[in-house]
């Protein structure tokens, strides 16, 4: 049988794909909730990330956020156990430990546009499904692009 | 809720390092002091040590008779951090440069350091956060960076032009100079020109019209564009379709660091291919100024003069690798280019006018080209999905790593590669971002070999070669200790005699070559120094080794110090 992608998250959840310690030991990566950042008026883009029980992983999976530039994202560790989050940045990647039940800000600067990449670094919780998406939205600037009529996109 | 625990605000991941966080402070490199790179032998000042592109090195403290006793000073492992972008991640690709006792040299994934090139320490470091999901044909890597005014350069790969702090590796500017949506990304390792910083684009397999960039060193301000597949109108246009779109796509991106002559003030750039690779169908002509080497004005950024290699080019031939510049006996300036095409190149470097081609490979089947440079193609895919042999393969007889030569022997040390491949002809439609090649391609899993050649450029001789069971796929160096050093895709730094090409040491690094080696000295003793890690276009090169060993490493070499 073959998913689609409207009923997807409910063929995960059938085959024991999006959940701890059923068909697979971990959670299929990837599998999570998506959400969008929202730009405050000093030009910041703002998002909120949480960590549930028993689920290893960071929710929503997937944040989408307008254009590249400077993040502040909120991360809240609700799951029982001490997690944490490597996250990328422009300059050095930055990481925030997590234990049980705590909550943490991270500063980060990314270029758009693109998708980034980031995991809780301890035990294998990558493995178990604590990977995430920030994805930036958005163009490069005219000064950057090619001296070219608009070209078809896929 | 007020009960959580507060976890603080995310830190530096180098914070939690024993990294030093800075540098010591260096003399300035500016373009005096760059033109003048060979009269201090003890740093490597830009990416092939000094302009012209010889990468050879007056240093001779080691020597024939001593290169046996070479022994590791210090390994740095460049490491992964974080969610890293996968397999091909793990190629070392780099030129280091060393500048007064600090060594400065960037790695896959966005990373920059300074370290101690005496012990290998880091001093500083620095990670450019590219997406994850850049359109990148052949890894995610990066070939160096450029020091000078202060600062070191280097283009991201999402074509971001930036300038660190050369003390603390602080950004200083950042430039986008690229559109990654249209498949656009960088690579090349940037050069310092007069006041200026020059890179080129990559994302020729993608469809990305080429061009070469200058900017000021101090602002980032672009000062000029030259792109390398001309508009309609523009000279060189009539190479391609005037009733079609085939130019908006046409490749030519300049994925190397140009070579450079200050009297001439031309800057001796090569261009990739056309795309789509392989099927020339959608772009009837020459296709100018793909797969060829380009004179360009340094002040202006206008094409002086141009050389093609191959014209409409079918297999994929990009010309992008170094042009040597060297002088005749007779006082002539020349340029040495050995192309994908199997066929070494002498050219005036004032004009661009042919002195001398010969083949430099053992098997050539693609076509032909005559002594006086007529180009005669004899195996191309021309229909669809019928499948054709050639030799070299797209990697080419020699890919990007670069030859030396040695002004003491006269000889030209140009890597080769022997690998053929089978291209199927499959036209398709041009989107941004997506590959654009024009047919499936397979690169032969067997039936390879490769050698080091040793050429002299003045007569097209083969004075020797140094063979090898796997096709030469890194650079090399040769020095007034009468050595060349070369690294094997099966991880062996060899030094080889200049003169005769004999075997006098070796080192297993574990994993193989895919960079470039450079030479210096620090406190009166001299180093050899190495970026090692087998990925990147392996698939492209020499699939056969796929499954090799892999890392990212950088070995430095020294004789004892007793």
């Amino acid at each position: 049988m073959t998913a689609t992608a409207d009923d997807r998250a409910q063929e995960l959840h059938a085959a024991g794909l999006d959940g701890q310690n059923r068909t697979t030991l971990g959670r299929m990566l990837g599998t999570g909730n998506v959400g969008y950042a929202e730009e405050g008026e000093d030009g910041v883009m703002r998002a909120t990330v949480r960590i549930p029980e028993d689920q290893l992983i960071f929710d929503p999976s997937i944040i989408v956020f307008p254009h590249g530039g400077d993040i502040e994202l909120t991360l809240i560790n609700d799951d029982k156990n001490t997690h944490c989050a490597l996250l990328p940045h422009n300059g050095d990647p930055k990481i925030i430990w997590l234990v049980n039940h705590s909550k943490g800000t991270a500063r980060l600067n990314l270029d758009g546009p693109g998708a980034y990449w980031y995991g809780s670094t301890t035990g294998n919780d990558e493995g178990r499904g604590l990977t995430a998406a920030l994805v930036m939205g958005g163009e490069v600037p005219d000064s950057a692009k090619l001296d070219r009529p608009a070209q078809p996109r896929p | 809720m007020t009960d959580y625990v507060d976890a603080g605000e995310a830190v530096a991941h180098r914070t939690l390092s024993n990294v030093k966080g800075e540098a010591p402070a260096t003399r300035n490199v500016d373009y005096e002091r760059i033109q003048g790179a060979r009269s201090e032998p003890e740093n490597w000042l830009t990416y092939y040590g000094t302009y012209d592109g010889q990468r050879y090195s007056t240093l001779n403290q080691i020597t024939k008779d001593n290169v046996r006793r070479l022994t590791p000073a210090w390994v740095f492992q460049a490491g992964s951090t974080g969610m890293h972008s996968g397999a091909s991640t793990y190629s070392f690709e780099a030129t280091p440069l060393v500048v007064d006792g600090v060594m400065y040299v960037s790695g896959p994934d966005g990373k920059v350091w300074a370290i101690d090139p005496k012990t290998g320490d880091e001093l500083w470091r620095y990670k450019h956060a590219s997406p994850f999901d850049t359109s990148l044909c052949c890894g995610n890597v990066n070939r160096g960076v450029a020091v000078g005014h202060g600062k070191v350069y280097m283009y991201t790969l999402n074509a971001h032009l930036i300038a660190l702090d050369a003390t603390t590796g602080e950004k200083v500017w950042d430039t986008t100079n690229g559109d990654v949506r249209a498949g656009e990304s960088g690579s090349a390792a940037p050069l310092i020109v007069k006041d200026m910083v020059v890179v080129g684009s990559a994302g020729g397999e993608f469809g990305v019209r080429g061009h070469l960039d200058a900017f000021d060193a101090q602002t980032g301000e672009r000062r000029w564009r030259c792109y390398t597949v001309p508009k309609p109108g523009e000279p060189g246009s009539e190479t391609w379709p005037d009733d079609g779109e085939a130019w908006q796509r046409g490749g030519a991106n300049c994925w190397i660091t140009p070579t450079y002559d200050p009297d001439l003030e031309l800057l001796y750039q090569g261009t990739g291919n056309p795309a789509p690779d392989f099927d020339g169908g959608v772009r009837p002509g020459d296709n100018l100024y793909t797969d060829s080497t380009v004179a360009i004005d340094v002040n202006t950024g206008e094409i002086r003069w141009h050389y093609q290699f191959t014209p409409h080019d079918l297999w994929d031939y990009d010309s992008t690798m170094e042009n040597v510049l060297f002088d005749a006996p007779d006082g002539r300036k020349l340029l040495a280019h050995a192309d994908k095409n199997g066929y070494f190149f002498v050219l005036d470097r004032s004009n661009g006018e042919l002195v001398r081609v010969f083949p430099f490979v053992d098997r050539i089947t693609w076509g032909e080209i005559s002594a006086d440079g007529k180009v005669t193609p004899k195996i191309y895919p021309d229909e669809e999905g019928v499948p054709v042999h050639f030799w070299p393969g797209p990697a080419g007889g020699k890919e990007w790593t670069h030859m030396s030569y040695n002004p003491e022997t006269g000889l030209i040390y140009i890597p080769v590669q022997e690998v053929g491949a089978t291209a199927t002809r499959r036209r398709r439609e041009f989107k941004e971002s997506i590959p654009y090649w024009g047919a499936g391609v397979a690169v032969d899993l067997d039936d390879h070999y490769g050698f080091v050649s040793a050429v002299d450029p003045l007569t097209g001789e083969e004075k020797w070669r140094w063979n090898h069971e796997y096709p030469m796929c890194a650079s090399n160096v040769t020095t007034a200790g009468g050595l060349v050093f070369q690294g094997t895709p099966s991880g062996e730094f060899v030094a080889l005699d200049a003169s005769t090409g004999e075997k006098l040491w070796q080192f297993q690094c574990g994993s193989g070559h895919h960079s470039s080696p450079i030479t210096f000295e620090v406190d009166g003793r001299q180093y050899v120094a190495v970026p090692t890690g087998w990925g990147g276009w392996v698939e492209g090169f020499l699939p056969g080794l796929l499954g090799a060993s892999a890392g990212d490493a950088l070995f430095c070499f020294a004789l004892p110090e007793d």
